[in-house]
């Protein structure tokens, strides 16, 4: 038989759950050569249930538990999960914790998009990104040791505030890591931005349209990347967020190189964000005294925060009793992993696989939750 | 722009608003499950382009599931939820895969872990249980403390031990 006339054939190849560049996740590329027709996703190593699990939890219980919901950004799950139980209540929060928390979450996202800029540069094969990146990463994993005595998963809130206060010392070392972490910037600029390969890699790969991304769902710098500023921090003010001023970073081409970018820019926001904070730290109480066994009153409240990797919602239903009824927990990698990278992985090649993953800066935990 | 939402959903759909809740920045509906996809289709027409989330509570003392549409307005940035309540025994809803791409994940996750069952999906297979047999594991009466202690843990002397 001459070729021309055989079917196309299809082989089916596996990305992950053990592949370096996919994390916990799964999923089936069906392939002609090099291109990739289909892409299949296998979600599900990581879940643990823990909407369930909270279910069977008291409040101070589940602020811990929570954590583990997000890997790379766990004082988003803490502080969302928090917050909707205090809207439930109409609890009044001190100023001073509310600062606290914010400058906390605000170091959450340079920790995880650190993380992001880390893995994003292995998977393109430039290691030595990685391992510089991860290097500056510490310095925001010693101040979460300083000021909560945990590194990667703080346990740090609690329903009414902050479980304890900030030191002068983590005042004093937070501006030193800043500082350094802004030189960093510009070093990462000449390093990763603006280096020959990561533009070859990124640019022009796994592109969307404003309309494809709002149709699939994303969110965050997903999102910003194709040109829309959707950014809750600004759209749906919280915690201290109205006291700062802070651009929303938004880019139009809504290619890799595009995501990349904001997420980089972002972390220059953050640090200028956490300084602000710093600098106006009010004084006084950091929480509202509660006892542990405290039960919100009757209600529900949805509340959307800005995570590191966008839109982050929870869905807390109270029936009078110290656990919640019923928590959801909206998590934006869900979408980013399920919904946009099948999208975006038609028609690439296999070699685009790892860095359109990495792109949508998805975590494996936070989408099975 | 709440209220000329409110008052054009009033006009259009007079018998499905069952409650109307307006607040600053967001407006929380509770309509009737009949109208529900054209109720949700009008309120994409008016700018809720983002479908946010697709949940659900099973309220098993009134035998009803609420089922939940979270949708957010890009350009007017404000925030609708509108719930429906759909009876336990036969829980089944009309998709809205056709309005949001990404409402397909959402409605897969609540077939899974609630049983709801969304007419016109193309695909509701599981998504993160493996060879699951049991009841769908959210509903308040699939107990997940028990389950654990009956799969996972023999009973020795008071202590549980994992089976090995």
């Amino acid at each position: 038989m001459d070729i021309e006339e055989k079917e196309i054939a299809f082989s089916t190849v596996p990305f992950g759950p053990q592949h370096p560049a996919s994390g916990h996740f799964h999923a089936l590329l069906k392939v002609e050569g090099e291109r990739v027709h289909e892409l299949e996703p296998h979600p599900g190593y990581l879940h643990r249930g823990f909407e369930k699990l909270m279910e069977y939890r008291v409040h101070p219980q589940n602020c811990v538990l929570v954590d583990r919901a997000d890997v790379l950004d766990p004082f988003s799950c803490e502080l969302g999960y928090a917050n909707a139980i205090e809207k439930t209540a109409g609890l009044e929060i001190p100023e001073r914790g509310r600062y606290i928390r914010t400058i906390m979450a605000e170091l959450g996202r340079i920790l995880s998009h650190m993380t992001w800029i880390g893995v994003l540069s292995m998977v393109l094969g430039f290691d030595s990104a990685n391992k510089i990146a991860w290097g500056d990463r510490e310095k925001i994993l010693r101040l979460n040791e300083i000021a909560t005595g945990g590194r990667l998963y703080p346990c740090y809130l609690c329903v009414g505030g902050v479980r304890r206060d900030i030191s002068q010392e983590f005042v004093d070392e937070t501006f030193k890591a800043l500082d350094y972490l802004e030189g960093q910037l510009s070093f990462y600029d000449y390093f990763v931005f603006k280096n020959e390969t990561f533009v070859m890699r990124t640019e022009k790969v796994g592109k969307m349209s404003a309309k494809e991304a709002i149709d699939l769902g994303a969110t965050g710098p997903n999102l910003r990347a194709c040109g829309i500023d959707y950014d809750i921090r600004k759209d749906e003010p919280y915690e201290a967020y109205p006291k700062v001023s802070f651009n929303v970073i938004t880019r139009d081409e809504g290619d890799a190189y595009a995501r990349s970018l904001c997420r980089r820019y972002e972390i220059a926001e953050s640090i200028s964000i956490v300084r602000q904070l710093l600098n106006n730290l009010p004084d006084g109480a950091f929480r509202a005294e509660l006892s542990p066994v405290w039960a919100a009153p009757k209600g529900e409240s949805y509340f959307c925060l800005e995570s590191a990797r966008g839109e982050k919602c929870f869905h807390v239903v109270s029936d009078g009793s110290p656990c919640p009824y019923r928590v959801k927990i909206r998590a934006p990698s869900f979408l980013h992993t399920l919904s946009e990278f099948p999208y975006l992985a038609k028609g690439s090649t296999i070699a685009d696989i790892p860095a359109i993953y990495w792109s949508l800066d998805s975590c494996p935990a936070d989408m099975d939750r | 722009m709440i209220n000329e939402i409110t008052s054009l959903l009033k006009s259009k759909f007079p018998d499905s608003l069952l409650n109307v809740v307006s607040e600053d920045k967001r407006i929380t509906l509770l309509v009737k499950k009949e109208e529900l996809h054209q109720i949700l289709s009008q309120l994409k027409d008016t700018g809720f382009n983002h479908l946010s989330d697709v949940t659900a509570v099973d309220y098993i003392d009134e035998q009803e599931f609420e089922l939940i549409y979270h949708l957010w307005s890009h350009q007017e940035k404000i925030r609708a939820i509108v719930k429906v309540r759909i009876p336990r025994e036969s829980p089944t809803v009309k998709s809205v895969v056709d309005l949001w791409t990404g409402a397909q994940m959402h409605e897969r996750e609540d077939h899974e872990l609630f049983g709801i069952n969304f007419e016109g999906n193309p695909n509701l297979s599981p998504l993160f249980l493996e060879d699951w047999e049991e009841i769908p594991p959210f509903r308040k009466d699939f107990d997940t403390r028990k389950y654990v202690k009956e799969k996972y843990y023999l009973e020795e002397e008071g202590y549980p031990v994992a089976k090995g």
